[in-house]
């Protein structure tokens, strides 16, 4: 077995937390059943990992087996890496069946087409998300497993989900493979990132709850019944304003789990406004200012702000419509004041 | 407060499953409405015919008729009728409701006596029809669909989604009937992709033995239907005949049954 695949093996094993390890080898099914019994999961991780590489070893593991580990790592860890959103468009209309080997052999026959050394490893979840693992190199050096890029990618649907290396420039070329195996013409980065994947995929796919009225043709029960208190001589003073609070909230925000963002950027371009006696600016020329709100979980605080009394209800449109739009940057300009988008491709 | 927190959590819980357990009763009653709605068809057409007797001989007897109905009788027979005509439209699983910027629709999915998910869409009304937002999946053609039928022919875009919903929700329940009461019988996981519409998998005869001799490739040309339009049922070159012939009858049943159905129509071996 090759020497730096015995490394990479050895330091995937390392990050992952010892109680995990067993698991994870087992979903990677390289090892037979009899070997992980060999294992002593209870030693130090050090021990544990070389342990691991000596199985490998007598299993002749090659790097195809490492990068599937190392997507197995990455699909459940998968809120350490940032993801970015992108999407892609096509102009014919032929509905696809979506064949995944034929998607799997486009991908990289263009991809190797342009770039000989690259490691190029395929996983299929069972809910229909395909990760695509790249690892680079260039004509004269080997692929560099140590900075892959993960694609992730829903068939029959027109959306990406791509943790690019630090490695920026071959970021085209993996538009271009993708493009090509799935049959699309057009690819843009929308502006949505985050690091829970499942968040964005939640916002792209429509999975979190929305408020629609819907027709009930029996009353609705009544929801949101707080329990009255028994004294009779405690009175809520505002009772009014809270349920207003509180329906307008429901109807912004929806009932359920709200998808996890950790920030929203607001980067202005307007003018500065101020008293025109005051002058405060030599030059006419827009304010430029970049507001960033971050969070453990930006949506979730932006619902609790007008229950907790720190902002006015409704709030701002600019903060409730980032669901919607699925977009967590925003370019905020003097006329129009809302949203621009451009459409480019590669 | 806290505890007000969870307070009013127990109290939803319970409410859902006090909802859940009427649901259950609703269902029973559905059978039941099913026939009365036998009954009153036969009803109505029985005061059509007496209604088309009396105004052929009404020439004569218009002193045996009601008197005219008051402006009140009038409104309160359009709200009937209107609150009717909104249950009716409920109940094909389309149904809408205004809202503050424009009008809500609900599209409902089923198949067979299985209710299975609700998908939303809200349409702006002015300066033209167009969708404001929704919850419809991103890999049903939407776009294409609303820039086909949008603005002009609202029913039909409505139709149109809704088939292609319905054919997407069957689908799916189908296979996951499938894999709740056939997995013993099927190599793994089937493969599928997002719509449901390419099938692929291996399966056994029965549940007992561990070898799966036969593999299915089930693909659904049409989105809007449930049932595939090309099967194709292969075994190993050197299968026994009557293996072959299994799979050529095989064939014909997964064309014309949904996929648990075929399962359960499959001779035992």
């Amino acid at each position: 077995m090759d020497e730096t695949v015995a490394e990479y093996i050895r330091r995937t094993v390392l990050k992952i937390p010892r109680d995990e390890i067993k698991v994870m080898l087992e979903k990677w099914g390289f090892l037979s059943e009899a070997q992980l019994q060999t294992l002593n999961f209870h030693q130090i991780k050090d021990n544990i990992s070389q342990e691991v590489v000596q199985l490998c070893e007598e299993n002749s593991a090659d790097i195809k087996q490492a990068a599937v580990l190392d997507i197995i790592y990455n699909h459940i860890y998968h809120n350490k890496r940032m993801w970015s959103v992108y999407q892609m468009r096509k102009t014919g209309e032929e509905l696809e069946y979506f064949d995944l080997t034929d998607f799997k052999k486009k991908f990289k026959r263009r991809l190797r087409s342009a770039l000989k050394n690259v490691t190029i490893t395929f996983k299929e979840y069972e809910d229909n998300a395909i990760w695509i693992r790249v690892a680079w190199g260039t004509p004269h050096r080997r692929p560099n497993q140590y900075k892959p890029s993960y694609v992730v990618y829903h068939s029959q649907t027109p959306y990406v989900f791509i943790s690019a290396s630090v490695l920026k420039s071959n970021l085209p070329l993996l538009c271009q493979a993708l493009l090509v195996a799935s049959n699309y013409h057009d690819i843009r980065e929308m502006e949505l990132r985050s690091h829970s994947l499942n968040s964005l995929k939640d916002i792209v796919f429509k999975r979190y709850s929305q408020n629609f009225p819907t027709y009930c043709p029996k009353p609705l029960q009544e929801k949101n019944v707080e329990p009255e208190s028994v004294d009779l001589r405690i009175v809520q003073e505002n009772r009014s304003e809270k349920e207003r609070i509180q329906r307008l909230n429901q109807e912004i925000f929806g009932h359920g789990p709200l998808p996890t963002l950790e920030f929203a950027h607001y980067r202005l371009e307007t003018m500065f406004k101020s008293d025109p006696k005051m002058d405060v600016l030599d030059k006419k020329e827009p304010f430029r200012c970049l507001v960033k709100f971050s969070s453990p979980h930006l949506l979730e605080s932006l619902k609790s702000l007008a229950p907790a009394g720190m902002a006015d209800a409704p709030l701002s449109p600019l903060l409730t419509c980032i669901p919607q739009k699925a977009r967590n940057y925003f370019r905020i300009r003097e006329k129009k004041g809302l949203f621009p988008e451009s459409f480019v491709s590669p | 407060g806290l505890f007000a927190h969870l307070e009013m959590l127990e109290c939803r819980a319970h409410r859902e499953s006090v909802e859940r357990e009427e649901k259950e009763q609703r269902e029973e009653k559905l059978a039941l409405l099913e026939c009365r709605a036998r009954e009153l068809r036969l009803q109505r057409d029985e005061l059509r015919e007496k209604l088309e007797r009396l105004e052929k001989g009404g020439g004569a007897g218009k002193a045996g008729m009601a008197p005219d109905p008051t402006p009140r009788d009038v409104l309160e027979w359009r709200l009937r009728s209107l609150q009717a005509l909104l249950q009716l439209f409920h109940l094909t699983g389309i149904s809408g409701k205004l809202s503050r910027r424009g009008v809500c629709f609900t599209l409902s999915t089923a198949f067979g006596n299985s209710h299975l998910d609700s998908f939303h869409l809200e349409l702006l009304l002015h300066p033209q029809l167009r969708i404001h937002r929704h919850s419809i999946p991103p890999f049903i053609p939407l776009e294409r669909i609303s820039r086909e039928f949008l603005p002009r022919d609202l029913r039909r875009f409505l139709s149109v989604l809704s088939q292609h919903l319905n054919g997407y929700a069957g689908r799916k329940f189908q296979l996951e009937q499938l894999q709740e009461h056939f997995s013993d019988r099927i190599k793994g996981i089937p493969r599928q992709n997002s719509l449901c519409n390419l099938l692929t998998f291996e399966y056994g005869l029965s549940g007992k033995s561990r070898n799966f001799p036969l593999r299915a490739r089930l693909l659904y040309r049409d989105p809007c239907r449930s049932l595939p339009t090309d099967v194709e049922v292969s075994c190993a070159s050197d299968a026994p005949a009557w293996l072959a012939d299994t799979a050529a009858a095989h064939s014909e049943l997964f064309r014309l049954l949904p996929l648990h159905g075929a399962f359960q129509a499959f001779p035992t071996a």
